[in-house]
């Protein structure tokens, strides 16, 4: 088991802080409580697994939180303008899988850093959204589209059973599908993959497209949880979403990870910021902390990188 | 003898940084002939000064940014070092009861250590840049929200301290600008005129080469992140004289308009070549950008949009012209080996 | 002198018949690929046979690597023609001849060291399809019938990381067996392999030849050639020697080591090389019981006197240029004690070298003995630093001078001081790597490979260059896997294998005693 032995001791972390909050909270484990916590981590869990992915062929990408911004708001344009669900939902993904599909250009065909790359396409299309929208809320929104027209309750379950869905298809795609295995490949050696038959430019290409479309996805889980959309919603995600990739044990320099080390990796950093409201600490620390944990999980890697 | 060494000389490469600077300039003259045109009192000297007040900040992120890219590395945390060193200058002079002098002193020394967080993780256990700087931008801006508990706001600072960001010497020169341009032509110095700025480009081009050659590279580039970390401390501080209140999210985003303003300015994000000239370029015409638009009554995001549209455009330029000239090189290389091969003996 | 070492490992060549009667499944014609100035095969015929071990043998540089290269699909020839299966095959990557059943073993297995030995070997047999179901219960025991196969115990879930180099080599061929490969090259697998492990390797090729698989198989070790080959084709300067039969009739050697080493090296050394000026003076570097865990050095022995070449011979992999970081600081040592004009030092990084007056001019010019981005000058002026602008400013008429005096003593042909290095043909640029040491006033050089990639005049120019240095009281220590070089230039010949200094010849060795010590052969006279 030594080759799962972050996502262990990430475990391990985790048992220990819902340790600690079953007894110093047990609030925190109210059905209400908890449902409440899960829908608002189910977003980041979708727009991770799509991160892994870029990630595992060593690459990244910080612009999702302006990606998941423009779904949203497309989203409920969409809705807005009274098209069925369904239809709002393929075109959040076809949107989402459109922007990812231009930064994957840029890295994969044109061969510039995706840092600098997608830090371009964050202010660009962050500015976008705030010009054409001047900050105003997309309102009125058909009475579809909160909790799917379901009721909270009922809501909540879709959103779980939703993000629940697109990573037990992760887990199956990247362990048991041929391209699966491709991103290990290319983010592990690009030339022995290349000699492989595998094309890394293609592969690179694929996991940016695959993110933007999961970010289309995650917006819409996210969207529905609120009666009308923010066009200022998604900042931060990216830090979120990466944070919870590195600490569940994706190395950032490719090839290595699993996606159930980021589901634990999600659920750790989604538990943060409300066990402090419920161990009674300031709750402004959580972007502290969740930047900590950041350097703390890189740093552990680049000790055992050098002891091999 | 070696023919084929001329005719890969044919376009001196040996400042090939001039050459997007001139563009740079062309593009800055144009921009500023069109705002004239279309900005109400964009072309006067009180609003040249203005541009000049307004630029300080991202003027000092940027000029430090040159070093740091030039090694090959970049500093994502500058922006929220920004925001961290405002607060804690603001939480000194307030709460700590020091003179504003001391609170200001005791903030360069944060930003230096900030600096050298990141230094030690990335030269000590060998992290990529990118991943500790962005590790460092959450860090520093949660630690903000922390100590300023999300809502409080420093203000009511002492005229003597608001007279670097507000005040003008002479009623005209902004105060700050003296500062920026000291900054600017130091680390212009540092990077052109000093052996240790060599050494940074070295390290830039072939870490390994540099290492080859004798020059201690980790100790090199813990300098330049500690330079940009007390940069950032010292951006604060104008900031937070200039805008008269310290919060929590000051500089947010800063970061961006520093690499944007360095990359155009014809820095390598891949290292090596650059100059700090090509940045202050770099600052002037984004800043331009956005007081012309203001000035023309165009929305503010454009100037954002704009920026990034520029960022890209040059990036793939610079990519173009590397795969162009590596090819050159290639068929070059094609030309030594016939020249100068023998005939086979069979 | 005949020696014959088959006997001491049984079973060999008991297939001989079986090569001579079958077909060739792999035929090469006047195979011709040049890397810049350097002509790496000038028109090389080969062929190889179904059931047939074909052993391939030169010195470093001959050509074998690029021979295999070509037959991998790696590098396209400039001229000549492949046939596989008897069929003409005009343009050969990698996927084509992995689909032509051709599978090649590096010695640098190309692995990915993230996944496991069973995902390895999945990727590599399974399709390259992205549309398709991955079982793993089915892969593992793939991967787990193919190490029993070879007899390998490695375990198909332990990570390739974490495998020792002969495992991963072994991981290799499993993936090239169930490939299945009917042309298997191997270069030098058993370079890092235990004798247990040898012997392993050895039943698994000859169960491949018993398959009717063709194998290319490289060694520098002779006995490995007797054992197990058919047929040995001798390659030296790029061009084939010849092809021989391993074994008559009778199955008896058709060939003595003797014969083979002489082919490999060729004539004995011309005078091409400027000749010694003056005696050696005073001892400048001694090492005594020097060893560093990490770059694979142990108990090197050894003394440089100034205005001596001290040649260092040996094998790829024998720990030349290890022996040569641990002297620079690069890889510091952790045993043993190096003297430096008769006191004890420390040197543990670059600076400190350069500080003693080491200077080192490394193998990989491009990547570590140049920057080819920077001016010929900044190149010129980046170890004296410290001197040259002591302040810490650049002076740039002081560099100016500086550069320009070195440009002229070693003859640089450049456009100028600010001309980039990279713009500069393969001689020059390593005149300036060379020439950034110079400048540093060095006490002792250390020159690996200085005329790799080096067109025939500018490589004479750096002999003459070098000579002189010499003459002028540096203690010099030449690296080069060109035997003529060592043997042209060297006062005395240190031979190393196996990461230790095993011997030093005096200057005037014949190339045939330095290959034997460096094949860890008992000296032999036939060659002289």
């Amino acid at each position: 088991m030594k080759r799962y032995r972050r996502e262990l001791s990430v475990t391990a972390c985790l048992s220990a802080l819902l340790l600690v909050l079953a007894v110093v909270a047990p609030a925190f484990f109210g059905r209400q409580q908890l449902l409440t916590t899960l829908t608002a981590a189910a977003p980041v869990l979708v727009a991770a697994c799509g991160m892994t992915l870029v990630i595992l062929t060593r690459q990244i990408d910080i612009s999702i939180g302006s990606q998941f911004a423009l779904c949203s708001v497309a989203a409920g344009l969409m809705a807005k303008a009274g098209l069925p669900m369904p239809l709002v939902v393929l075109g959040a993904v076809a949107g989402g899988a459109a922007l990812g599909a231009f930064n994957g250009w840029l890295v994969a065909g044109l061969e510039l850093p995706s840092i600098v790359v997608t830090l371009a396409t964050f202010v660009t299309w962050r500015e976008t959204l705030r010009w054409s929208r001047e900050g105003e809320f997309v309102k009125d929104l058909a009475d579809g589209f909160q909790w799917w027209g379901l009721g909270q309750g009922r809501g909540q379950a879709v959103i779980l059973m939703g993000a629940l869905g697109v990573f037990l298809i992760g887990v199956i795609f990247l362990k048991k599908v041929g391209a699966g295995r491709f991103f290990y490949a290319v983010g592990s050696d690009r030339e022995a993959a290349r000699l492989a038959g595998i094309r890394p430019a293609a592969v690179t290409f694929g996991a940016f497209v695959i993110l933007g479309a999961l970010v289309g996805v995650a917006a819409v889980l996210n969207a529905v949880r609120f009666a009308d959309v923010d066009p200022k919603t998604g900042t931060g995600l990216e830090m979120q979403v990466i944070a919870a990739v590195v600490v569940g044990g994706v190395a950032i320099s490719g090839g290595r990870g699993t996606l159930w080390g980021v589901l634990v990796g999600v659920l750790l950093l989604a538990c943060i910021a409300p066990a402090l409201v419920f161990l009674k600490l300031p709750p402004q620390w959580e972007k502290a902390i969740q930047g900590a944990i950041i350097l703390l999980a890189v740093a552990a890697d680049g000790e055992k990188g050098k002891s091999s | 003898m070696n023919p084929p060494a001329l005719q890969i000389r044919t376009g001196s490469r040996s400042r090939p940084w001039l050459r997007s600077e001139l563009l740079l300039l062309g593009v800055l003259i144009v921009e500023s002939l069109v705002f004239a045109r279309t900005g109400t009192h964009f072309a006067t000297v009180g609003n040249a000064l203005e541009i000049l007040r307004l630029s300080v900040e991202i003027g000092l992120l940027a000029v430090v940014m040159t070093p740091v890219i030039l090694t090959g590395g970049i500093d994502l945390s500058v922006g929220s070092l920004l925001g961290l060193c405002a607060v804690c200058f603001g939480k000194l002079w307030r709460d700590g009861g020091l003179a504003w002098p001391v609170a200001a002193l005791a903030t360069l020394g944060i930003g230096g250590m900030a600096g050298g967080l990141n230094a030690v993780l990335i030269t000590r256990l060998r992290l990529p840049p990118l991943i500790v700087t962005l590790g460092s931008l959450s860090l520093f801006r949660g630690l903000a929200e922390a100590i300023t508990r999300g809502v409080d706001n420093f203000t009511g600072f002492p005229p003597s301290f608001l007279m670097w960001g507000q005040g003008y010497f002479g009623g005209v020169i902004p105060a700050q600008a003296p500062l920026g341009i000291a900054v600017m032509i130091g680390v212009g110095l540092l990077v052109h005129a000093t052996s240790l700025g060599r050494s940074l480009r070295a390290i830039g081009f072939s870490p390994e080469g540099a290492r080859y050659a004798g020059v201690p590279v980790g100790r090199q580039i813990t300098v330049v992140y500690l330079l940009s970390g007390v940069a950032a401390a010292l951006a604060a501080l104008v900031y937070v004289a200039r805008v008269g209140q310290a919060k929590a999210d000051a500089g947010t985003g800063y970061e961006l308009l520093a690499i944007t303003a360095v990359v155009l300015g014809g820095t390598s994000i891949f290292g090596g070549t650059g100059s700090v000239f090509g940045t202050v370029l770099g600052v002037a015409t984004l800043a331009v950008l956005r007081n012309g638009l203001q000035l023309s009554d165009q929305p503010g995001e454009l100037a954002g949009i704009l920026t990034g549209v520029f960022l890209l455009t040059v990036l793939a330029g610079e990519m173009a012209f590397k795969k162009y000239s590596a090819r050159r090189v290639a068929s070059g290389m094609l030309q030594t080996s016939t020249a100068s091969s023998k005939p086979a003996s069979s | 002198m005949k020696l014959n070492t088959a006997h001491l490992i049984p079973d060999a060549g008991v297939s001989g018949s079986v090569a001579s009667r079958a077909e060739s499944v792999l035929r090469l014609t006047g195979l011709t690929k040049s890397f810049g100035a350097v002509r790496a095969l000038r028109g090389v015929s080969f062929d190889l046979k179904a059931g047939e071990v074909h052993a391939l043998l030169g010195e470093n540089g001959a050509g074998k690597s690029t021979l295999i290269k070509v037959i991998a699909g790696a590098h396209a020839p400039d001229a000549g023609t492949l046939e596989v299966f008897g069929h003409p095959v005009d343009r050969l990557d990698p996927a084509t001849a992995h689909r032509l059943g051709i599978a090649c073993i590096y010695q640098q297995p190309a692995l990915f060291p993230d996944l496991t030995v069973a995902e390895n070997i999945g990727l590599r047999l399974e399709p390259a399809t992205a549309v398709r179901w991955i079982d793993p219960v089915q892969q593992k025991s793939c991967a787990v019938e193919w190490l029993r196969r070879i007899g390998a115990e490695i375990s198909p879930d332990s990570e390739v990381r974490e495998l020792s180099m002969p495992e991963q080599q072994l991981v290799e061929i499993a993936c090239a067996l169930g490939a299945g490969a009917r042309i298997v090259i191997m270069d030098e697998p058993t370079s890092s392999l235990t004798q247990r492990e040898v012997e392993r390797l050895f039943a698994v090729v000859r169960d491949l030849r018993r398959q009717g698989v063709g194998i290319i198989y490289i060694s520098h070790r002779l006995e490995e050639i007797f054992a197990l080959a058919d047929r040995v084709t001798v390659l030296r300067d790029g061009e084939s020697v010849g092809t021989f039969p391993v074994r008559d009739s009778r199955n008896q050697p058709a060939l003595t080591e003797a014969e083979l080493i002489r082919w490999m090296v060729g004539r004995e050394v011309s005078q091409l090389y400027p000749p010694a000026t003056g005696a050696p003076g005073d001892i400048v570097l001694s090492v005594s019981g020097l060893g560093c865990a990490a770059a694979g050095v142990h108990s090197v022995d050894l003394q440089v006197r100034s205005g001596e070449i001290l040649g260092l011979a040996g094998l790829v992999g024998a720990g030349r240029t290890e022996l040569a970081r641990v002297l620079f600081g690069l890889t510091p040592a952790d045993s043993g004690e190096i003297r430096w004009r008769g006191r004890v030092v420390r040197i543990r990084s670059p600076r400190e070298a350069i500080a003693q007056g080491i200077a080192y001019v490394p193998e990989d010019r491009r990547r570590h003995g140049v920057i080819l981005e920077m001016p010929v000058a900044h190149n010129l002026t980046l170890a004296v630093h410290r001197t040259l602008f002591p302040g810490g400013w650049l002076l740039p008429k002081a560099e100016g001078v500086l550069a320009g005096e070195w440009i002229g003593r070693l003859g640089i042909k450049t456009d100028g001081p600010q001309a980039p290095v990279g713009s500069l043909s393969g001689g020059n640029q390593q005149k300036v790597a060379l020439g950034r040491w110079l400048v540093t006033k060095p006490g002792l050089l250390i020159l690996d490979e200085p005329t790799q990639g080096v067109d025939v005049g500018a490589k004479g120019e750096i002999h003459q260059i070098i000579r002189g240095l010499a003459a002028d009281g540096l203690a010099v220590v030449l690296i080069s896997s060109d035997l003529p070089e060592v043997l042209g230039m060297s006062d005395r010949i240190a031979v190393m294998r196996g990461g230790t200094v095993v011997t030093v010849l005096p200057g005037g060795s014949t190339a045939s005693a330095v290959m034997a010590a460096a094949l860890g052969q008992p000296p032999d006279g036939t060659g002289v």
